[in-house]
């Protein structure tokens, strides 16, 4: 994977010395909390209900053995011992002390980790396929370009102060990992007719107050032109994007009101004034990249594990786990192990120093030293021999690291909700945990197949829940956190944004409401329908009439 | 009546005005019933800057035999995260922790404003 060079290095030292400067000046009182505040968010610095939370950025959500016991280490100092991976593969810690932030910045230098484009109104922290490099079905691993876009947006002058944040996430395979189509940009790799590497470029996706899917304004944009092309593109954004209504900064709301072909043409009539050769990389550069992540040290195996196939027929627990926690991998004889932190009970997402550092481990001596943050709020092994899974999986289990609920109605995207974050309405985690202890029987989860429940516990969602196949949102009635549920959203290749069902529940109607939901669904589906499909095939009423009966 | 919160400086802890002093336990929290009395104190707190972040007042009402936050907000942050019952005030415990668990009420907070402003 790719390594910081010394250029790197060298902006993260004077960086983090810039910044324990700061920190002595506001704790000296010196300077005001209005003037502090932005600084310390620019250094991924937030204050939320009970201390500061540090958002520490994992750039397109890949990390090395080295990186994730740094991890693990500044949780179990400076912190209570654990971390919130959260949906845009970041890592979160709740309980910061701000005279500790430089000296946990200092730490994570050392190894390439860093707060920076994890807040403020730049580009921020990319996201990616976490399969990627392993995945048979990519054309070009999009961590390569993924990385070239950081290292042209990191501290960028002309885009540092655009009118809201901006996201950008990037797929290089045809099944959507990354949520593209939710993204301010949402960038997606594929083969053009003569065999070129292209873009299909897509913006104004979003969740929040107002979700968008993204519309494509490119199809086929030669791969070498990303650079050119994304700075035409937060240009157009940057000189016409609204500054009067914090509520209509982002992107969409300006691919909306101008319509998606008047903004695609002015993107193409800035792009085609620039000074392209300017930005682009140079083949000689984007190939220094793509060979950092160039996986080494796969072993040339036969495509059937002896060992692997007679662990699954020995021990029902393992071939559960391999069913729904491994996908298949474009080298003979390797699997792709999903990590679930959805253990069932447990915070969505939360992972403690002890567990980061087995993973580490697991990383280090069995998945060529990389680890994947996934925007489902999970890890993932991306390079496992076969033959390795029965020993990586007794570990994990051990550890409660193994639930097989990958894809399942246990596996629930939640954030932080009102137990920790000061935007919050309502909680989101004990809803997630009330509903995965209902269906904890991972024989009825697996029955019930691909569900995804995904909770925000306000309308900014972060919980997706706006792409949930059950999404379910907090809100505050009259005092009382009530959730509204919503049905057939999806963040997918076939992405769609759910149909709020009725009127909001209480927080203890929420989990027989599912329970309901899932009823009508098992007895609505057809042969080898998926929820989602079932309900855009029967459409909301069996489920709405399920749901409100007692109501009515 | 009210009692005057912010987040301590320099660890972000969850603070409330007692007397002239600051305190981690809403137990310790000076009530104001004169809400010019209040304004004061919040205004004088706002000087303070190398003590407290955004200081602000919160509604306080009678319950089950002392007082406790009236908006369920404030109250979770005088008690800690429900979802780890060990993080937080809450695992300190006492009877006022005790008082402020079984509190029930609004989960609006007229700080929640500010907070949101602070982010």
């Amino acid at each position: 994977m790719y390594n910081y060079d010394t250029i790197d290095a060298e902006m993260l030292a004077d960086r983090t010395a810039e910044f324990r400067e700061q920190c002595a000046r506001r704790l000296a009182g010196a300077i005001t909390e209005e003037q502090f505040k932005p600084i310390r968010l620019k250094n991924g610095l937030y204050l939320q209900l009970h201390a500061y939370m540090l958002r520490i950025a994992i750039p397109y959500g890949t990390l090395n053995s080295a990186q994730m016991r740094m991890l693990a280490h500044v949780a179990r100092t400076y912190d209570r011992g654990y971390g919130h991976f959260t949906t845009r593969t970041n890592l979160q810690l709740h309980w910061i002390k701000l005279r500790d932030a430089p000296d946990i910045l200092a730490a994570l230098a050392k190894v390439g980790l860093h707060a920076i484009q994890t807040s403020g109104n730049c580009i921020r922290n990319l996201t990616a396929d976490p399969h990627a490099g392993a995945t048979a079905d990519e054309v070009d691993d999009p961590r390569v370009w993924a990385e070239a876009i950081r290292q042209w947006s990191t501290f960028h002058p002309e885009f540092s102060y655009l009118p809201r944040k901006f996201k950008i996430a990037v797929t290089g395979a045809p099944k959507d990992r990354a949520a593209v189509q939710v993204y301010d940009v949402g960038l997606r790799l594929h083969r053009d007719d003569d065999g070129a590497l292209a873009f299909q470029v897509m913006v104004g996706g979003g969740l929040g107050r107002t979700p968008y899917l993204g519309q494509t304004i490119r199809e086929r944009l030669p791969a070498r032109y990303l650079l050119s092309y994304m700075q035409a593109v937060v240009r157009v954004y940057n000189r016409a994007g609204r500054r009067d209504n914090i509520h209509k900064q982002r992107i969409k709301i300006l691919v909306s009101d101008l319509g998606a072909e008047e903004f695609a043409r002015r993107v193409e009539a800035e792009w085609e004034a620039s000074d392209k050769a300017a930005v682009d990389l140079p083949d000689t550069e984007l190939a220094r990249i793509r060979g950092a992540f160039a996986a080494r040290g796969f072993e040339s195996l036969p495509a059937v594990s002896p060992a692997f196939e007679a662990a699954k027929s020995e021990n029902r627990a393992f071939a559960r786990f391999a069913r729904n926690n491994v996908a298949p991998h474009k080298q003979p004889g390797y699997g792709i192990v999903n990590v679930s932190l959805k253990a069932i009970g447990e915070t969505p997402g939360d992972c403690s120093a002890e567990q980061m550092d087995l993973v580490a481990d697991l990383a280090e001596r069995f998945s060529l030293d990389e680890v994947r943050v996934a925007y489902e709020q999970n890890l993932i092994l991306p390079h496992v021999r076969l033959d390795d899974l029965p020993q990586v999986w007794a570990t994990l289990e051990s550890a409660g690291l193994a639930t097989p609920n990958i894809g399942l109605i246990s596996d629930i995207i939640a954030c932080p909700g009102l137990d920790y974050c000061a935007l919050a309405n309502a909680r989101s985690i004990p809803i997630a945990q009330d509903i995965a202890r209902r269906f904890e029987d991972p024989a009825l989860a697996e029955r019930i197949g691909e569900l995804k429940i995904k909770i925000s516990g306000c309308i900014n969602a972060c919980g997706h829940h706006h792409v949930g196949n059950i999404g379910i949102l907090g809100v505050d009635k009259k005092g009382e956190e009530y959730y509204q549920i919503s049905l057939g959203g999806s963040a997918d290749d076939d992405a769609s944004l759910a149909k709020i069902l009725g009127p909001g529940l209480p927080a203890e109607g929420v989990t027989p409401a599912i329970d309901r939901i899932v009823e009508v669904y098992l007895r609505e589906r057809r042969e080898g329908e998926r929820f989602i499909e079932t309900y855009r095939r029967a459409g909301a009423e069996p489920f709405k009439e399920a749901v409100y009966a007692e109501a009515v | 009546m009210k009692v005057l919160t912010g987040n301590r400086l320099d660890d972000g802890e969850v603070v409330f005005l007692s007397g002239a002093a600051w305190s981690p336990r809403f137990g310790d929290a000076t009530a104001f019933d004169d809400d010019a009395r209040a304004e004061a104190a919040e205004a004088h707190a706002k000087t303070q800057l190398a003590t407290v972040v955004d200081p602000y007042l919160i509604e306080v009402g009678e319950t089950g035999g002392g007082l406790a936050p009236v908006s369920y907000r404030e109250r979770l942050r005088a008690l800690g995260p429900t979802n780890k019952p060990d993080h937080g005030k809450q695992a300190l415990g006492g009877a006022d922790i005790e008082r402020l668990s079984h509190a029930v009420g609004a989960a609006r907070s007229k700080g929640r404003v500010d907070l949101i402003r602070r982010k």
